[in-house]
């Protein structure tokens, strides 16, 4: 299969991701379109014997990262805020409780999102995320012990307790720590 | 590590980070077995592992993501609203670069047919251009290829994984920057290069492997010929292309088939400024 082939491949799984992560369909698909095509652009930077998925999940992540700083005043608690336009989700699971999961999901700093969508959404291996990520094996096992740990305290404790734990962390989620 | 990475409400020796290892499936055997130990014993454990996997069924829903069973199916129905294709906006478009190669070509004749009359006083005659013997360069690239491509463990002096190095290295020691053409569409990455003495000073040699390990080289050197198009030199079971351009002479050479050699050498010559499209 060719290098675009498999770039094109890769592409719904990319869209998937990217939706999860930001919470807004548009702006997903900018950022899919966006690592397609850099991804084209720059294929001679692309080891064959490595992991294209991985190489490709790290552009899509540069990219968000750069466009987040872009757009950091949208606070989570928003009425405007992205993921509250998404479809109601749908399924076997009840969708209140997804709606809930939603909105813990979009509490959550992006570099616990990030882990946490990638090892339980898309299935990554920690080695693939690691490489993804950019960061070390341990640290994307902490990083996602302490996701799964915020998520579900967010879910457990009541709505009530959920709105002043709320104000506290209202600035966390949107907050770009870069790694070092 | 941290306090985040335990809680007060698990017994002693258990972390949260094995914890979430153990619902991926990222333990080794012995400390899954310890878990499952552990999580027999814990109530409390137990309880957390089963939040988590819910956790996990619930993202994988709230995304998207195709359960295992019905994958097929629901695969089919996501992709209907999805689009179809992507657009990829390219730099520059193939016609638009061969439209401006094919400008340069016609300023490149009128060039030649009004300084062509000049071009036997200017050259001193010495070198009588088509059917002339190959330029030394390209015989040294050739026995440089044989010298070198065999080695397995010292093939080159500093490796593709300091391309930039390796670049800047060579750039000073030719006195000209230099640049190394991916090959990768042909199958053939970067194992690195290194200096050697030619004709009239120094020469950079570029080395590039297939996944079956079949070796190609770039040679690289200064030299004061006129432009050559592309002529071939055949040793033994070794082709080199080689061609002039720019005051560099370069030469390709490779034990594989003419025909794709050549179409090699084409991308490489246009990659490195040359204009092939004039030699075709």
């Amino acid at each position: 299969m060719s290098f675009e082939a498999e770039v094109v491949a890769w592409l719904p799984q990319l869209r998937r991701y990217a939706r999860a992560l930001t919470g807004d369909r548009a702006w997903a698909d900018d950022l899919v379109q966006d690592t397609a095509e850099r991804a084209l652009a720059r294929w001679s930077a692309f080891r064959p014997d490595s992991n294209l998925r991985a190489w490709l999940l790290t552009i899509l992540r540069h990219l968000y990262i750069d466009q987040l700083r872009g757009r950091r005043e949208i606070a989570v608690d928003d009425e405007s805020a992205p993921w509250r336009n998404l479809e109601a989700p749908h399924g076997e699971v009840d969708g209140l409780v997804l709606r809930d999961l939603q909105r813990a999901l979009y509490c959550l700093p992006v570099e616990q999102r990030e882990v946490l969508l990638l090892v339980c959404v898309e299935e990554l291996s920690y080695d693939e995320a690691s490489k993804a990520l950019g960061v070390p094996i341990g640290t994307v096992m902490s990083r996602l012990s302490r996701a799964r740990e915020h998520m579900r305290v967010l879910l457990t404790v009541g709505p009530a307790d959920g709105a002043a734990a709320g104000t506290a962390r209202k600035s966390a989620p949107l907050k770009v720590v870069r790694n070092p | 590590m941290n306090n985040d990475d335990h809680d007060s409400s698990l017994p002693g020796g258990l972390d949260l980070r094995a914890l979430s290892a153990f619902i991926d499936g990222e333990l080794p055997d012995a400390e899954r077995a310890a878990v499952e130990a552990q999580l027999r014993e814990h109530p409390q454990a137990a309880a957390r592992v089963a939040a988590w996997r819910a956790q996990k069924a619930a993202l994988r829903a709230l995304c998207g993501a195709p359960r295992h069973s019905e994958a097929d199916a629901r695969q089919e129905r996501n992709e209907a609203d999805e689009p179809a294709f992507i657009v990829v906006r390219r730099p520059a478009p193939w016609w638009q670069r061969a439209g401006i190669a094919a400008c340069w070509l016609v300023a490149g004749a009128g060039l030649a047919l009004a300084l062509g009359p000049l071009a036997p006083r200017l050259t001193g005659g010495a070198w009588s251009g088509l059917g002339g013997q190959p330029p030394s360069f390209a015989e040294r690239a050739d026995i440089a290829y044989a010298v070198y491509t065999p080695e397995r463990r010292h093939p080159v002096e500093v490796a593709a994984s300091e391309e930039e190095h390796l670049i800047s290295w060579l750039s000073k020691r030719l006195n000209r920057p230099l640049s190394v053409p991916s090959l990768q569409e042909y199958g053939y990455s970067l194992v690195g290069g290194r200096l050697l003495p030619g004709e009239a000073g120094p020469a950079a040699q570029f080395m590039y492997e297939n996944q079956s390990g079949a070796r190609l080289t770039l040679y690289v050197t200064g030299s004061a010929r006129d432009e050559t198009a592309f002529r071939l030199l055949r040793d033994g079971n070794r082709r080199t292309f080689y061609w002039v351009s720019d005051g560099m002479g370069y030469a390709l050479s490779g034990p594989i088939a003419e025909g794709k050699l050549r179409s090699i050498a084409v991308e490489v010559c246009s990659a490195l400024g040359g204009k092939p499209e004039a030699w075709q």
